[in-house]
């Protein structure tokens, strides 16, 4: 299959098949370096959990750029759910009310962005980086005025709070296990998949199964519905779309709150999934590798989902490997995948990207070879060094919606 | 309709006004020192139920039988009372403190205590700075403090230039800064100025009790240790200390050490989830007890304690750092702290305003080592009941000089 034919397929194929190359290359890796960890049950659930955050406020960024305004203000709204995910959950007792004020504090972060941007013309960069100012000095504000008051909490810290906790998928990773006998057979390959898999059924929280569900939810609410075709308009033509007698303004508005909401349920998993306590930076710029995943993604649901997944496996891997060995290797991917751009460019007579792919991966194998362990530093400047590759490499190929960022005026046609 | 929009727009802009102003993020002096300066009372409201939190936890210390604490309280007594009655003053001490300030439940809280307990008993008053995200606007923060304080209290060692700079600019005020020496090094270990103190604590050696500690308590003969950010030559100390200390109880044991982050991001304080991640790794390697030394993150590694002891079935323990901790982490995961490793800054603290106070402030480092009880191990819980023997004979050693705790791992 040439490489034309496999890009027609439908993404349900593209995808899963890109996925397996991906499993494979690491299993190969893990053989190459003796290393247990690339494939195992824990790491991937580790990088699952950490990808959830990156994942859904990427999908808020995606809901708002789609409807034409850049939302750099995710960071801010993401803050605004951490504070409020936490407070719902030690005022009303359930962090099922937590996520629930989490998403709405979000959403409120949201409503400002559009008001300031949508109803005001407001340059969408100067409002994002507002709200990014005002939701840590709101935070902090107001766990001075609650958390502060509270048992074991302080105006930087809220005290703690209940997980929601997961479920293990039955048959398939416990009880028979199906799946975690096969990781056991230690079969080249097969296993490594099944040990992914097993990875991603066991003790997967309420949060991950939620955010993996909105991937499709998404794509089918912005590519089948009427609703995703009127809020897609309004960020490619808007002008277009009045004249049929849309009103974009209301499109914009909701795309921006929804946009808002998923940003806040981010950072409300952050507290109730990954921290179980609400603390002042706990973001620590996260919205903004957010935005990173989103255009690595091509503005896409699915593009989101592997961005976030690419980003955060890396750090979920560091964070299990306490020798840094792992993250060593992760290196050695790294070359493999650069020369294979390096192919993809010599074949397309692209001489200078494949002469580029060829020395970076010339440059992570040698830094591969005269190194023991991998320094701390590496796992978090990888979303920015792959998002610079494919700005680099395929950024022909990005597509972002037509009128993303332009203001418009009703009637200005 | 539009009347309404107006109407919403003018909430909001007030509602985002009166957050900027009063919140003021990590960015500025907080709302406690503008009070205190206008004033010059100190002691703004908002502080009240930290303070009586921390009063408490100060009291159920003294009221505890145990052999340390109330040797700690008869040293700081004896301290206290050297001129035959405390010494009082009502006089301003300000209290700078680092990025993250008051509420990490750790050292800067234990600075915050040591100012509550001076407020009630030398009669002092207090105002309270923290600087912006950056650190950048420090040097601004001392001066602002020096204007309206005598006594300048700064908490952590970053503050060491800026502290020096501003020293020289003020000489009618003292200074003391909280975990640096603040002497010259290249001029025979002499203080920078007259007005210029250190406070600095033998974290190696409380360390050291502790490595014991989980080395004799350990089933599997596996501990582990959390830094939270390396390279900077402090965090090393403790880690130096614990290894010495479990190697010396059992010198085949297993000892795992992650660092979350590396100088100069010193998020590896502020990031519990990542904490929770690295001890759920190093539990499910097979380690029972691990210790940190992470400020903020402490929390995320007794999170994994609970929830690791609660999958696995068995109980593995964490060990906490510089405050008592047992006595201010959750009810829930307080029964998995096995010990804390007790750096007194409160104390310290405590004399140096003691000391202004009395007119005796001197210039030049102070070293709070195990000797005065500057630093050491909490029994708060009875978890280390049975082992407080061999603690102790540890500790008598590591005084007398037979033992000597490394400072580098």
């Amino acid at each position: 299959m040439s490489f034309t034919q496999f890009q027609k397929l439908p993404a349900y194929y593209r995808w899963p098949i890109l996925a397996f190359v991906g499993i494979v290359v690491l299993a190969l890796v893990q053989e190459l370096t003796g290393q247990g960890l690339l494939t195992s049950t824990t790491t991937i659930q580790t990088a699952l959990k950490w990808a959830m955050p990156i994942l859904i406020a990427g999908l808020g960024g995606l809901l708002s750029e789609r409807c034409g305004v850049v939302n750099i203000g995710l960071e801010g709204m993401m803050i605004l759910g951490t504070w409020f995910g936490a407070w719902g959950t030690l005022q009303f007792g359930s962090p099922w009310w937590g996520l629930f004020f989490g998403i709405l504090g979000g959403a409120m972060g949201g409503l400002l962005h559009a008001i300031a941007t949508v109803g005001f013309g407001v340059d969408h960069i100067v409002s994002g980086v507002a709200i990014n100012i005002l939701a840590p000095g709101t935070a902090r504000y107001l766990s001075d005025r609650v958390f502060a008051q509270m048992d074991g909490g302080s105006i930087s810290q809220s005290p703690r709070v209940e997980s929601l906790g997961g479920f293990t998928w039955p048959v398939l990773a416990k009880g028979p296990d199906l799946f975690g006998r096969v990781e056991r057979l230690d079969w080249f390959i097969v296993s490594d998949v099944f040990g992914v898999l097993r990875g991603l059924l066991f003790q997967m929280s309420y949060l991950t199964a939620i955010g993996l569900a909105l991937v499709p939810i998404s794509a089918f609410l912005l590519t089948k519905t009427r609703f995703g075709l009127r809020l897609r308009i309004a960020g490619e033509n808007p002008l277009a779309g009045e004249s049929l007698g849309i009103n974009i303004y209301r499109q914009k508005f909701i795309g921006v709150i929804i946009s808002g909401g998923l940003a806040g349920m981010a950072g409300s998993l952050i507290v109730l999934d990954l921290a179980q306590l609400y603390r002042q930076n706990q973001t620590t710029g996260r919205g903004f590798i957010a935005l990173a995943a989103l255009i690595f993604g091509n503005w896409k649901a699915s593009g989101v989902l592997a961005g976030a997944v690419l980003f955060g496996y890396p750090f979920g891997l560091s964070l299990r490997d306490l020798e840094g060995t792992a993250t060593r290797s992760l290196l050695l991917v790294i070359a493999i995948a650069l020369v294979v751009v390096m192919v993809w460019a010599f074949t397309k007579q692209n001489i200078a990207d494949g002469i580029l792919a060829g020395t970076v991966a010339v440059g992570s194998l040698l830094f591969f070879l005269f190194t023991n362990t991998a320094p701390s530093w590496l796992p978090g400047t990888m979303p920015y060094v792959l998002v610079l590759l494919v700005l680099v490499f395929a950024s022909q190929r990005l597509r972002m919606p037509a009128a993303v960022g332009l203001p418009y005026r009703k009637g200005g046609s | 309709m539009k009347r309404s929009w107006r109407l919403l727009l003018s909430m909001l802009a007030a509602f985002a006004l009166v957050a900027a102003a009063c919140g003021g993020g990590s960015d500025d002096v907080s709302t406690d020192t503008t009070e205190a300066a206008a004033d010059g009372e100190g002691e703004a409201m908002e502080d009240e139920a930290m303070t009586d939190e921390e009063m408490a936890a100060m009291e159920d210390e003294a009221m505890d039988d145990e052999a340390m604490d109330d040797e700690e309280m008869a040293a700081m007594e004896d301290e206290a009372m050297d001129d035959e009655a405390m010494a009082t003053g009502d006089f301003n001490v300000g209290l700078t403190f680092d990025v993250g300030g008051r509420g990490d439940q750790s050292f800067n809280d234990s600075a915050a205590a040591g100012i509550d307990l001076a407020e009630s008993q030398i009669g002092i008053s207090s105002s309270e700075a923290e600087p912006n995200a950056d650190g950048s606007n420090r040097a601004e923060l001392l001066q602002l403090q020096a204007d309206n304080s005598p006594l300048v209290i700064a908490v952590g060692f970053l503050f060491e230039n800026d502290v020096k700079t501003v020293a020289g600019d003020n000489p009618d005020t003292n200074f003391a800064v909280i975990d640096s020496p603040m002497l010259d090094f290249d001029n025979g270990a002499t203080p920078f100025a007259d007005n210029i103190a250190g406070l600095t604590f033998a974290e190696h050696e409380g360390s050291f009790l502790v490595g014991a500690a989980a080395a004799l308590k350990s089933e599997t003969g596996k501990i582990g240790f959390i830094g939270g950010v390396s390279g900077f030559g402090l965090i090393e100390k403790f880690e130096a200390g614990y290894i010495a200390g479990a190697k010396a109880v059992n010198p085949d044991i297993e000892i795992t050490s992650s660092y979350i982050t590396e100088f100069p991001d010193f998020d590896g304080f502020f990031a519990p989830d990542r904490a929770n991640e690295i001890a759920s790794a190093m539990y499910e390697g097979g380690a029972d007890i691990i210790y940190h030394a992470a400020g903020g993150s402490g929390g995320g590694l007794f999170e994994a304690a609970k929830s690791v002891s609660e999958a696995s079935g068995s109980k593995v323990w964490a060990i906490g750092v510089d405050s008592d901790q047992y006595n201010t982490a959750d009810d829930e995961v307080k029964e998995y702290i096995l010990t804390s490793m007790l750096k007194r800054v409160d104390v310290a603290v405590f004399q140096i305003i003691h000391a202004q106070a009395a007119g005796e402030f001197a210039a030049g480092n102070t070293v709070y080592d195990l000797s005065v009880d500057g630093v050491g191990y909490s029994t708060t819980g009875g978890f280390v009941d049975d082992i407080v023997d061999q603690l102790e004979d540890f500790k008598a050693q590591i005084i007398a000089g037979d033992i000597v705790v490394p400072t580098e791992p």
